[in-house]
């Protein structure tokens, strides 16, 4: 379903993606772990074809992202990193409009908001306009505008950061049970435990290079040990003033 | 003392890196028009100018510290209230409006001026302190549209709506409109005039066409599965949809004419070089010289259709039409375009 081979993207001298392959198949979730800077977030864009990429192919559901944008647009459902929200529309009408603009009836556009509203916990404020929503609300109704148009592939950036815990709960059994009827779900996120409950894959990036990828069940130890002695372990400075020692 | 200087200093910084109140006014196109026809006009341009000056002034340079943070500091109250009095020097505007009210009074400082100078800044301190409405907070309810665009249109709309472009085209056509129905003899070529100017106090709008979606926004339309034609189209609709009502009572076709025209010259640089725009300030265009050739384009059809015949509307029409086509593609091509600034 989603298929990269020496994907890289350079930003003048600093190369944000160094030669990135990768397969993820139909129904699988794959969760892209790295550090803040790792270039997670670049290679989201550039799958979803938002950010062209220095060289490289990028393959989503068969379709060329260069080649076909509008067709690939049709088929996968994002829940980008800046979350893509109208200041000037309220949360209700952000999912109207991604109904209709994906060909959806009315009476299917107006049933589905109103699932996902309640799903999500978003019912009370879906006459919030964005600008005046939280974080968490902004996050859960980008999250529902991924959802929406029901795609074969969904690419969520941090879906799970700032938002409450029955949410982040919903959220997980929606994407697993999206899963198992064939939709891929690729996302990245900071937080260990969910991504190891709920992935059948993990690939982890530092400095723009993948340093693992494998099924989840092969990770040779706990995925938070495996993450720190790969990518990065913490650093413990000596903060006398804050009674922190590294022993 | 030490703690307000380090937090004034942090402040001017950071307004110096926002400030957007004198790009505002120098790629205005009515700002143009203004200073360079109507200079005579003595109580006009004071008008047009306290209108310019005011609002800006009351984004207070204080604002840019978030409430919370400002209460978290331990600051003294005779600390706060230094920073409240000298606070609203970061901004030129302050100074701006200074100097005016120095040259207005032709160097001769009376009392009068100075209780104009303390009324002025006793009202920008209290519109500082007033929490401006979005602008879609106060626009909740706008007209729905057939078709897939339905939502995009309405939320352009409530964009323009939040500039403060449409509340100068909106004192214009009242003033004509309420001239005209109160049955005062003006010729037909006045109320062409006024047309031609309630379209000009839009027309900026139409050079920053994205200047209020903000990234998010400008991402959101990249992931959508519409044509770039579309895109811009909706965003059409809202200017004409405002403009035609604006121009109805006065002479409407010229009014479309214009509209047309403005669009199509404000396509490049909505599309090529999007600038962010800030809500409740007049929008700024890309260049003083660009907004007099657009003004001259608009005038000149307006002009056309009004004296000559209907018949002009087509090429208005046809580049309008050709505008669209183009840069529709060219948005599609442009990707991982962002903000200027």
């Amino acid at each position: 379903m989603i298929s990269c081979r020496n994907l890289t993207r350079r930003f003048g001298d600093f190369t944000a993606v160094d030669c990135l392959n990768l397969e993820v198949g139909a129904g699988g979730i794959c969760v892209f772990l790295g550090p803040n800077g790792a270039g997670k977030s670049t290679t989201v864009k550039m799958l979803t074809g938002l950010l062209p990429p220095t060289s490289g192919t990028v393959e989503v559901c068969g379709l060329d992202a260069a080649a076909n944008p509008l067709e690939l647009k049709r088929r996968i459902g994002v829940l980008p990193e800046d979350l893509g929200l109208f200041d000037d529309l309220t949360v209700e009408e952000h999912l109207l409009l991604t109904g209709a603009v994906y060909g959806l009836d009315r009476q299917e556009t107006h049933r589905r908001t109103s699932q996902l509203l309640h799903a999500l916990s978003l019912e009370h404020g879906r006459h919030t306009f964005a600008s005046a929503c939280s974080h968490g609300m902004r996050k859960k109704t980008s999250f529902a505008m991924a959802l929406l148009p029901s795609p074969r592939v969904l690419f969520l950036d941090e879906p799970f950061e700032a938002v409450d815990p029955v949410t982040s709960r919903v959220m997980r059994d929606l994407l697993q049970s999206v899963a198992r009827r064939g939709v891929t779900v690729f996302l990245t996120s900071h937080i260990l435990s969910v991504a190891e409950e709920i992935s059948t894959q993990v690939v982890m990036i530092r400095k723009g290079k993948i340093v693992w990828n494998s099924p989840v069940g092969e990770l040779p130890q706990a995925l938070e040990q495996h993450y720190f002695d790969l990518v990065e372990s913490p650093v413990v400075e000596e903060l006398e003033w804050l009674g922190l020692s590294p022993s | 003392m030490a703690r307000t200087v380090a937090i004034l200093r942090a402040l001017a910084r950071a307004f110096q890196r926002g400030e957007k109140s004198f790009a505002s006014l120098a790629g205005n196109n009515f700002f143009l028009v203004a200073v360079l026809f109507l200079g005579k006009a003595g109580t006009f341009l004071f008008l047009i100018m306290g209108l310019v000056l005011l609002v800006p002034l009351s984004t207070d340079p204080l604002r840019k510290i978030p409430k919370s943070r400002l209460g978290l500091w331990p600051l003294e109250k005779r600390e706060h209230w230094v920073l409240r009095a000298a606070s609203p020097w970061l901004n030129p505007m302050t100074w701006a409006i200074a100097a005016l009210a120095l040259w207005a009074a032709h160097g001769v400082v009376t009392a009068g001026l100075w209780a104009l100078a303390a009324g002025l800044f006793a009202a920008g301190f209290l519109l500082s302190d007033l929490p401006l409405p979005s602008g879609s907070a106060m626009w909740r309810r706008v007209p729905h549209f057939p078709g897939a665009l339905d939502q995009l249109i309405r939320k352009n709309l409530r964009e323009m709506l939040s500039t403060l472009d449409f509340y100068c085209a909106l004192l214009l056509s009242l003033s004509a409109t309420i001239y005209r129905a109160a049955g005062q003899a003006l010729p037909a070529e006045a109320f062409m005039a006024m047309t031609v100017l309630v379209v000009v106090a839009l027309s900026s709008f139409a050079q920053c066409l994205f200047g209020l979606d903000g990234a998010g926004g400008l991402a959101r339309y990249r992931l959508l599965p519409l044509r770039g034609w579309q895109i811009l189209a909706a965003k059409d609709a809202a200017f004409l949809l405002i403009a035609m009502l604006l121009v109805a009572p006065l002479a409407p076709l010229a009014g479309l004419g214009s509209a047309l025209v403005a669009l199509a010259m404000g396509r490049r640089p909505s599309v090529e070089d999007p600038r962010p725009q800030a809500r409740w300030r007049f929008s700024a265009g890309t260049s003083p010289v660009y907004g007099v050739v657009e003004v001259m384009a608009m005038a000149s059809a307006a002009s056309a259709i009004f004296f000559t015949s209907a018949l002009v509307l087509a090429p208005c029409v046809a580049a309008w039409l050709g505008s669209l086509w183009w840069y529709g593609r060219r948005m599609e091509q442009v990707q991982g375009g962002r903000f200027r600034g």
